[in-house]
């Protein structure tokens, strides 16, 4: 299972000196995540230190420390959001998942999130589950929205 | 008899349910669909076509139940009589929304790859010449003459040298980048093969931001098009062209934080000089460009140097591709020569405010550009007159609030933002973003001190001055423009 892990990352990133980001994101790719006990084993593989794998995986906000529920709500705090007053989203999806930011679910279903505009902007508010974009979303859209994912 | 009708599959599109008419007339016999890129008249998506006496007839916020009225060519708009785009001059996205963005036989059809052959029959020096004709300067937001950059990188002894596009696309309210890795994808490759050629580089990444996983696997997909194609063989030289993803972060976009995090490590900025033109990714010279700009390349190698500076003003040549977004009726992408002016835009493209909103304020060029109030409407759009405004055109992203919003929020919500991102390698911007978001809090909850709002102006005069990267340097301005144009919100709390 250890090995396996590493081995999700392609050779072409495992270069001297390695590209550490590319080789977390290969790993997260997979995994969904980064588990915590990759750092050290990717650094022994990559031949870096413990600590340059550790400050790459806290520089960047999109690698995930932790699992995140089976399906990944992200609301868009972008300013062209903003304008359109996504805040109201993010309120009426915070009540109806009843989790704040950052919180997953009692029953893994949804994890709640936001993202720093997705280029959406001309059909916003943007809420993107998953991979999925979904654009001009109102308050009352949310259980809709919500149910084809379980 | 099938028509064929034409639906965009850029994510914006599809975000306004775009797919739902898809999925609902693939099966049918009378219909044969083709996904295209987008026009960029977003507000009118999903947006159906066919093909008309004289040209495109459209079916704008079609629902699945017009299929009817549609295939009997009931109703139909020609795409030339909607003054959304009519009005504008469109040069790197004239051809969107018509072809189907992964078709080799459409990119050529429409021109594609001429103005690589233009390109292809200079010798080096003669392509940078026909740059500085143009007087193109880059569209990601530091408006450098692309000219002199490439002219630097091509003066390096020859050796290993890399072209990189810039496809972070941070600014929220900004798309167009998006739009080409979508839409028109091997535009781009076009453009920095091109670039290639005229340095002499082997080698190319794009960085695509981790927000925009379409795009990510269009280019990539295009890519490996065009490489079977032989497409990246010229000249008895290969140009081998990698796509790599960003992981979240917005200083990632300045271009030294973009070249470490290439290289895999943490995107801090580098300290300048050296310019990446010089020493960039693995310490050779590199060059850096937005999306964008390699895409309005391969037009001025194709047409000329000549007619691309004939459009524009003094300074600020060619089209500025605009983003509208927030609380306009019409969003969506406006491309016109540089000029006109803000108000214009708002109003001839962007028609006015959204149904029931009334104006506040204006933000241009993304986080770290300026707000403006309507009695500032009048300043044009161009970089003359927005660096004598101390304001940036950035990356051409405007986005409109209505009188609902929150000035001393908003303020807060731009530091908490750079807060958020700073990379942590310069102190005044790593401390001073805190500080000011942490003042604006202070504001916000009615705690405002007597000297706050001095305290405020010289901690944005000491992050103007001292920051290592435009994040701190530009940071302050969202924040000091709307305490400047909107004093009293500030005030009464
Ligand atoms: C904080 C920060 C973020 C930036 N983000 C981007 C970006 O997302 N895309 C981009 O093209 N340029 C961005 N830039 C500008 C780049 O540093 C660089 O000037 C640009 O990529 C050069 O390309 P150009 O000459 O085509 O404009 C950013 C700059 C700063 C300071
Ligand atoms: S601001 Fe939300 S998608 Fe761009």
């Amino acid at each position: 299972m250890r090995q396996a892990k590493l081995n999700l990352v392609p050779h072409r990133w495992r270069t001297s000196p390695p590209n550490i980001l590319q080789s977390l994101l290969a790993v997260q790719a997979h995994l969904g995540y980064v588990p915590t006990d990759v750092a050290p084993e990717m650094a022994r593989a990559l031949q870096v230190t413990e600590a340059d794998v550790a400050g790459v995986l806290s520089f960047y906000p999109d690698l995930h420390l932790r699992q995140a529920g089976r399906h990944r709500v992200r609301v868009c705090v972008g300013e062209s959001c903003v304008a359109n007053h996504g805040s109201r989203v993010l309120t009426a999806l915070a009540e109806e998942l009843r989790i704040g930011l950052g919180a997953t679910t009692p029953d893994k279903r949804f994890t709640l999130e936001r993202v720093y505009c997705v280029g959406n902007c001309a059909v916003s508010p943007t809420v993107v589950i998953d991979d999925q974009v979904h654009g001009r979303v109102t308050p009352s859209d949310i259980p809709t929205l919500l149910s084809p994912y379980k | 008899m099938t028509t064929r009708l034409y639906i965009s599959n850029d994510t914006s599109a599809r975000a306004a349910r775009a797919d739902r008419l898809a999925e609902a007339w693939e099966g049918d016999a009378r219909v044969e669909l083709v996904r295209t890129s987008s026009r960029g008249a977003f507000f009118l998506e999903p947006l159906v076509e066919r093909e008309g006496p004289e040209g495109r007839l459209a079916w704008p916020l079609a629902r699945r139940e017009d299929l009817t009225r549609i295939l009997a060519g009931e109703g139909g708009v020609a795409i030339g009589k909607i003054p959304f785009l009519a009005q504008q001059h469109r040069i790197t996205f004239a051809d969107f929304g018509q072809a189907a963005p992964l078709s080799l036989a459409d990119f050529r059809a429409h021109g594609g790859w001429s103005g690589l052959h233009r390109a292809l029959s200079l010798d080096p020096q003669e392509i940078i010449d026909e740059l500085n004709i143009s007087r193109l300067r880059g569209r990601g937001g530091a408006a450098f003459p692309v000219w002199r950059k490439w002219q630097v990188a091509k003066d390096q002894p020859s050796g290993v040298k890399y072209v990189v596009a810039n496809a972070d696309e941070g600014d929220a309210g900004t798309y167009c980048d998006r739009m080409i890795m979508e839409g028109e994808p091997f535009r781009l490759i076009e453009g920095m093969l091109i670039c290639g050629r005229a340095i002499g580089a082997d080698l190319g990444y794009v960085y695509c931001r981790h927000e925009y996983p379409t795009a990510f696997h269009t280019i990539r997909e295009a890519v490996a098009l065009a490489q079977a194609a032989g497409m990246l063989d010229q000249d008895g030289r290969h140009f081998q062209l990698d796509i790599v993803q960003g992981a979240g972060s917005y200083v990632c976009g300045e271009e030294t934080a973009l070249l470490e995090s290439l290289e895999g490590r943490r995107g801090e900025v580098r300290a300048k000089p050296p310019y990446p033109a010089i020493a960039g990714l693995n310490c050779r010279p590199t060059i850096v460009s937005n999306v964008l700009t390699f895409a309005t390349v391969p037009s001025i190698l194709a047409k000329g140097g000549e007619w691309y500076a004939a459009h524009g003003t003094e300074t600020s040549r060619g089209t500025v591709v605009l983003q509208l977004g927030g609380r306009v009726k019409q969003p969506g992408l406006v491309e016109i020569p540089f000029g006109a002016t803000l108000e214009e835009v708002l109003h001839r493209f962007g028609g006015g405010m959204a149904p029931g909103a009334r104006f506040k304020a204006i933000q241009v060029g993304g986080p770290l550009g300026s707000l403006f109030s309507e009695s500032h409407l009048g300043i044009r759009l161009c970089y003359e007159a927005f660096a004598d405004a101390g304001a940036i055109l950035g990356h051409g992203g405007i986005v409109v609030y209505d009188e609902e919003t929150d000035m001393v929020e908003l303020a807060r919500h731009y530091m908490a933002f750079v807060a958020d991102e700073s990379c942590g390698k310069c102190t005044p911007c790593r401390i001073g973003s805190v500080r000011g978001r942490e003042i604006l809090e202070r504001i916000q909850t009615g705690q405002g001190r007597a000297g706050d709002l001095v305290l405020l102006r010289d901690l944005g005069e000491t992050m103007k001055a001292t920051s290592l990267c435009a994040l701190g340097g530009r940071a302050p301005y969202p924040v000091l423009t709307a305490i400047e144009q909107f004093p009293n919100e500030f005030r009464k709390k």
